[in-house]
């Protein structure tokens, strides 16, 4: 069933273990954040919820990277996360998938929590909330990291949710990055041709889902509410904004609400990202005006802090950018098994199983993935044999290091839509968005006699007879070993 | 009181010391940017009663020694 707003997640996972409240009073100046951090790099931490901020009211609490864990994921889509990571990524694909092929239109409310406060004019401060400096060096304050950001296309019914990073400048203006390939830049550009300032609206702390469909993103022209609604399996209730015609979830703990303004550029940034690194200097940025807040009593402000994986930008998104995918290749007929966006490689390195029935299918598998807009993000793609586990990244990169020919099976694509945020692009790439991407063949060569030229894999299951590996696992404690 | 800012420079020679010169800074106690019209020197010592400038390369690393800052005007624009 699905959750009505981040409260109902809040109690979900304070039951399952996953979550610490904290009563002791933290400073939003780098200490909440770096306890953020420490919570990700600690195995089996579970997350913060800060309940009492430096300078804040009592009430007002700060949430800590909520779908930072596979287990966390699991419950935010009500899936079982008893099994192994494997199986556990493998459902929520296959779970992703599926229920967002199923729709579901959201419903509008005439009022609801997130309308609890309302500020307008003179009385917006985005200071009031308590936004983190999450990372030394920061740009700024950012009050968004984990939200869903709604804009409307200029020529249709089109209503983008995403989560792009915002930047407190000051008390109602935000800073803002975006990608020229990401969905807000192509409707951006169709108001900044005619001069007209972009109406936004942005929810903070939404229902899981909400987060989830707008970190990962769904296909140009579609509604990411309309598959928050089928992640969900019911309608999202949404609400309309105070000062403009956006929607926005009617459980939101924090709406703002303003408009981009058209053609004018700040300074914004650095911001320690999910590649792990700061690694986009402070650049000119989107400019949002704050022309609203409304809040819920006691918010809550989620915030995710990005930096070495995993975070939960790298697990939701894997898992969103492999459904995604693993559809578009299923539907190409192509005989592909599995497929795992590595979040330890900070989502730069996906791998995928398939069968290999004709030669080079490692080539045609590549370029169906690449064709797809989630795909854009990754430019490492692995393909390797269907008995690989793609999750066991020691099989992963044993196959890479023993299968994939430094020449044959090393495809470079020079010229490709590039990630400003990739570490190791160089100046000019960042600034135009330039990239490249590879493509490791790690499959044998079809052509290959088996027995002949294929090598013969050296493990317990693979060249042992089948009658030798049953008596040493049926004598394994005989022979004086444990489990 | 000396207040204390900072900004962010990759190139010092963008920081003309001792002319009127156009910079975005933070306030260090609440992170509100605004745009000033300033005179800024490599040490307090140079300009005597100035408040604290940090400098920060523009990925974000702190420069070990702090400038010193007089601003003379805030200055409006599309944010402030």
């Amino acid at each position: 069933m699905a959750f009505s707003d981040l409260r109902e997640f809040v109690d979900k996972l304070e039951a399952e273990g996953e979550l610490v409240r904290i009563k002791q009073e933290v400073d939003w100046n780098l200490e909440a954040g770096a306890i953020c951090r420490r919570c990700i790099e600690v195995d089996k931490a579970p997350i913060p919820l800060f309940e009492k901020i430096k300078g804040y009211p009592e009430g007002y609490r700060v949430m800590g990277d909520p779908l930072c864990r596979i287990k966390r994921l699991a419950i935010a889509l009500d899936r079982p996360f008893d099994a192994s990571y494997g199986d556990v990524y493998r459902d929520l694909m296959k779970t992703y998938s599926e229920r967002s092929t199923h729709p579901i239109k959201p419903r509008t409310v005439s009022t609801g929590p997130c309308k609890e406060n309302i500020y307008e004019g003179d009385d917006v401060d985005l200071f009031k909330l308590p936004a983190l400096m999450i990372h030394d060096g920061d740009g700024g304050r950012y009050i968004g990291s984990l939200h869903s950001t709604s804009t409307k296309d200029l020529d249709s019914d089109w209503v983008n949710w995403g989560c792009y990073r915002m930047m407190i400048h000051n008390k109602n203006h935000l800073g803002g990055y975006v990608a020229p390939f990401q969905d807000l830049t192509a409707m951006l550009r169709k108001y900044e041709a005619i001069n007209k300032p972009m109406p936004f609206a942005t929810a903070l702390g939404t229902d899981p889902v909400g987060m989830l469909v707008s970190i990962t993103g769904v296909p140009y022209g579609v509604n990411e509410v309309d598959i928050a609604g089928g992640l969900r399996g019911e309608p999202v209730e949404l609400v309309k904004c105070e000062t403009n015609d956006l929607r926005v979830p009617a459980t939101a703990e924090i709406v703002l609400e303003g408009h981009i303004l058209p053609n004018v550029r700040v300074d914004e940034g650095p911001f320690g990202e999910y590649s792990g690194y700061r690694s986009s200097p402070r650049a000119p940025g989107i400019v949002y005006k704050v022309d609203c807040i409304t809040h819920r009593d006691d918010p809550i402000l989620p915030t995710v802090n990005e930096g070495v994986p995993t975070d939960t930008s790298h697990l939701a998104c894997g898992v969103a950018w492999a459904a995604e995918v693993m559809s578009a290749l299923r539907r190409e007929g192509l005989p592909v098994v599995d497929m795992n966006v590595i979040a330890e490689s900070a989502l730069f390195i996906a791998v995928i199983s398939t069968k290999t029935p004709y030669p080079n299918i490692a080539h045609r598998i590549a370029c169906v993935a690449w064709g797809c807009k989630s795909a854009q993000y990754i430019p490492k793609l692995m393909v390797v044999n269907d008995d690989i586990d793609v999750y066991n990244l020691g099989e992963v990169i044993h196959a890479f290091g023993s299968k994939c020919h430094p020449v044959r099976g090393t495809h470079p694509v020079p010229y490709a839509v590039g990630n400003p945020l990739v570490p190791y692009q160089n100046y000019e790439e960042r600034l135009w968005s330039k990239g490249c991407r590879v493509l490791y063949d790690c499959t044998w060569p079809v052509d290959w006699p088996i027995g002949v030229a294929v090598p013969q894999r050296s493990s317990f299951k693979t060249i042992y007879p089948v009658g030798v590996q049953e008596k040493i696992l049926a004598n394994w404690k005989r022979y004086g070993f444990e489990e | 009181m000396t207040k204390a800012y900072d900004t962010f420079v990759d190139d010092l020679s963008q920081l003309k010391e001792g002319e009127e010169i156009e910079l975005r800074i933070r306030d260090l106690e609440t992170y509100d940017s605004k745009k000033v019209k300033a005179i800024v020197a490599s040490s307090k010592e140079k300009l005597p009663g100035a408040d604290i400038l940090w400098l920060r390369f523009t990925r974000g690393l702190l420069r070990e020694d702090p400038w010193a800052i007089k601003i003379i005007e805030e200055l409006g624009g599309p944010i402030d």
